[in-house]
């Protein structure tokens, strides 16, 4: 095993509008060990946003290089990444993004869908991933049904029940009421309890007050780096 | 790693969900697919009056008998009529019949028959039959059933007996005079009934190059009667051996077709090149109606093919309208780690699904039109196997192919912004 689980090194990505370049990451140097739970700070248009999209596979930078558990993934097809992200990666949004056709248990199961294996009890893992999010009572309720808290909670289920190796989550709390977001943070600490990598972006100086480590992005730069 | 089996297991997968998106959307579902249903509808129903169209041509074109070759006198004009009797051509004649008879190896038997201009003298009679001569050999090679007494025998041609045998209408039509060993006056003569036909299937006969003689409505007298019904002479030519058809018999199908250019060459030769004849294969009539239908099925294919275009627009404008609704699932699902051939498969699936019902729905209604026709229109109709698997088959095709740029365009997109996407 690799001593860090991201090696991001050199990072740069721009988007040109018409005459002007805008450079949203300069240079970023990015390691993260195995187990920590690392908050991304910054107020909008920071770059975190484009900084997680590199980090979950999504886009990719004009330069820099990114091991993810030793793997070059930047190298990787469109088949190798959603490989990765279906066993390696579980994401977490502000909005939720559940399947409203689909109930609480039809969500949770999803990722099996494009796993690349099927572990041999699906049923017992989806079981298992409700019940630590505490939503047993709910398996056959539709997210129309439930609280927003109770949303995240399913979406917070769904990116565990693979059993990944990094959870990326972006403002998991910005919809939520202060109480609940606290419920859902204590959820997030729970897990890195448990020896999960999480890197959660936000730009609320409390909620980034729950990780271990918390890094602050400032016009595409980290300017703090602090544990 | 992806065998092959966790590849079927996961499209299986993928499809099932894919059909219960579908039936959350019912209405919608139901919608897109009226055009394939109409399409398949559509197919379905011409394949099938086609079919039963083609059926029914071959069937009577198979009652003149495809071993039968039918050779038939063609009225002449007065001045071909001149020209005939300087190149000492006489026509149809038994001479004829006897030579064909005689030099073409395959030919087993040939019958004669003779129109005969006259009327029965009945006043119950409800129409005019038609009045032949023919030698006794005719019912054989017609197949014609007698249901009651005998048909005209070489005896009765030897004697020259004024009998006559009757079709069935016209022996219902006559009631008692039209019973066995009763007498019918035709012009002045007395002729006794020996024998009345069973019943023969009625047709619609409009079939344009064969014309089927309607047996129900005719009298047989024998060759030999003709002379004694006293038809006026007005030829010098010996009226007697002057016929209007000869079926002549081939022993194999196999022969027809050489046996049928034997005996052109020998009415060549008698007839000193003047075509006062015609010749009508069946077998040959029946391998034409065999190509026309072979045109006819292009053409329905096309339009056909017209009918599920439309309604493969239909459905692809639908499914390009679903993917656009859909891109945030699209970016969730790719978020969790559907690979881009995961979501064309995907989408792709719930076109060929929706097409594929279409499809089996289009072929109920299909068939309830079909049977509409038939009953309505009394049209004849066949339903075949191929009419329903073509139409099932487009039906997939016209998923596959039109499902396949809705799902691209699904497959495409960036997930970024399909889960930016509101």
């Amino acid at each position: 095993m690799a001593r860090y689980l991201i090696e991001a090194r050199g990072l740069h990505k721009e988007y040109s509008m018409g005459s002007t370049t805008l450079r949203v990451l300069k240079d970023i140097h990015f390691l993260v060990k195995n187990g920590e739970f690392v908050a991304v700070m910054g107020a909008s248009g920071s770059g975190k946003s484009t900084l997680l999209h590199i980090l979950g596979c999504f886009d990719r930078p004009d330069r820099g290089t990114y091991l993810l558990g030793g793997n070059d993934v930047l190298r990787a097809s469109d088949k190798a990444v959603s490989r990765i992200r279906s066993t390696q990666i579980g994401f977490v949004f502000q909005t939720f993004n559940l399947l409203p056709e689909l109930n609480v248990r039809e969500n949770v199961e999803l990722p099996f869908l494009y796993a690349p294996s099927r572990p041999s009890d699906v049923k017992g893992s989806v079981t298992q991933a409700i019940a630590e999010v505490g939503l047993q009572g709910r398996m056959d309720h539709r997210p129309s049904e439930l609280s927003g808290g109770e949303m995240q909670r399913v979406a917070i289920a769904r990116a565990l029940v693979i059993d990944p190796a990094l959870v990326l989550a972006d403002e998991p709390t910005g919809n939520l009421d202060s109480s609940t977001g606290m419920e859902i943070l204590n959820l997030f600490q729970a897990l890195h309890a448990n020896g999960t990598t999480i890197i959660l972006v936000t730009h609320d100086r409390e909620v980034a007050a729950h990780a271990q480590r918390v890094v602050t992005l400032r016009d595409g730069e980290f300017v703090h780096d602090m544990v | 790693m992806g065998n092959s089996y966790t590849t079927w297991y996961r499209t299986l997968k993928i499809l099932s969900v894919a059909t219960r998106f579908l039936l959350q959307r019912k209405l919608r579902s139901a919608l897109s697919i009226l055009g394939v249903v109409c399409g398949v509808m559509a197919v379905l129903a011409m394949i099938s009056i086609g079919e039963g169209a083609k059926r029914e041509a071959i069937r009577q074109i198979e009652r003149l008998g495809t071993k039968n070759i039918y050779i038939k006198a063609i009225p002449l004009t007065q001045d071909q009529q001149h020209k005939a009797r300087e190149r000492l051509s006489q026509g149809l004649n038994r001479k004829d019949t006897a030579r064909i008879k005689a030099s073409c190896p395959h030919v087993t038997d040939v019958a004669a028959l003779s129109e005969i201009k006259a009327s029965v003298r009945a006043s119950n009679l409800e129409f005019s039959p038609q009045i032949v001569a023919c030698s006794p050999n005719y019912a054989t090679l017609k197949n014609l059933f007698i249901s009651q007494g005998r048909f005209i025998s070489d005896y009765d041609t030897k004697n020259n007996n004024l009998v006559c045998v009757l079709g069935d209408a016209v022996a219902r039509s006559l009631g008692p005079n039209g019973k066995l060993g009763s007498n019918l006056r035709i012009e002045d003569h007395l002729l006794q009934v020996v024998g009345i036909l069973g019943r023969q299937e009625a047709t619609n006969g409009d079939s344009s190059a064969v014309s089927i003689r309607n047996f129900n409505e005719m009298i047989f007298v024998p060759l030999c009667a003709k002379n004694a019904l006293g038809i006026r002479r007005d030829e010098e030519r010996d009226i007697t051996s002057d016929l209007t058809e000869a079926v002549v018999h081939v022993d194999e199908v196999d022969q027809v077709i050489f046996s049928s250019a034997l005996i052109r060459r020998t009415m060549d030769v008698l007839h000193r090149g003047v075509e006062d004849y015609q010749m009508v294969i069946p077998l040959e009539l029946l391998n034409q109606a065999q190509r026309t239908r072979r045109i006819f099925s292009v053409v329905l294919g096309a339009i056909a093919g017209v009918s599920l275009l439309v309604g493969g627009i239909g459905i692809m404008n639908i499914m390009l309208a679903t993917v656009s609704e859909r891109t945030r699932e699209i970016g969730i699902r790719r978020a969790l780690g559907a690979t881009r051939t995961d979501i064309t498969v995907q989408f792709l699936g719930e076109t060929v699904i929706l097409t594929l019902a279409g499809g089996i729905i289009g072929i109920g209604f299909g068939l309830g039109a079909v049977r509409l026709v038939t009953e309505w229109a009394g049209w004849a109709t066949a339903i075949t196997l191929y009419a329903i698997t073509i139409p099932l088959l487009m039906s997939l095709l016209v998923g596959v192919f039109f499902g396949l740029y809705p799902a691209c365009q699904a497959a495409k997109m960036d997930p970024i912004v399909a889960l930016r996407h509101e």
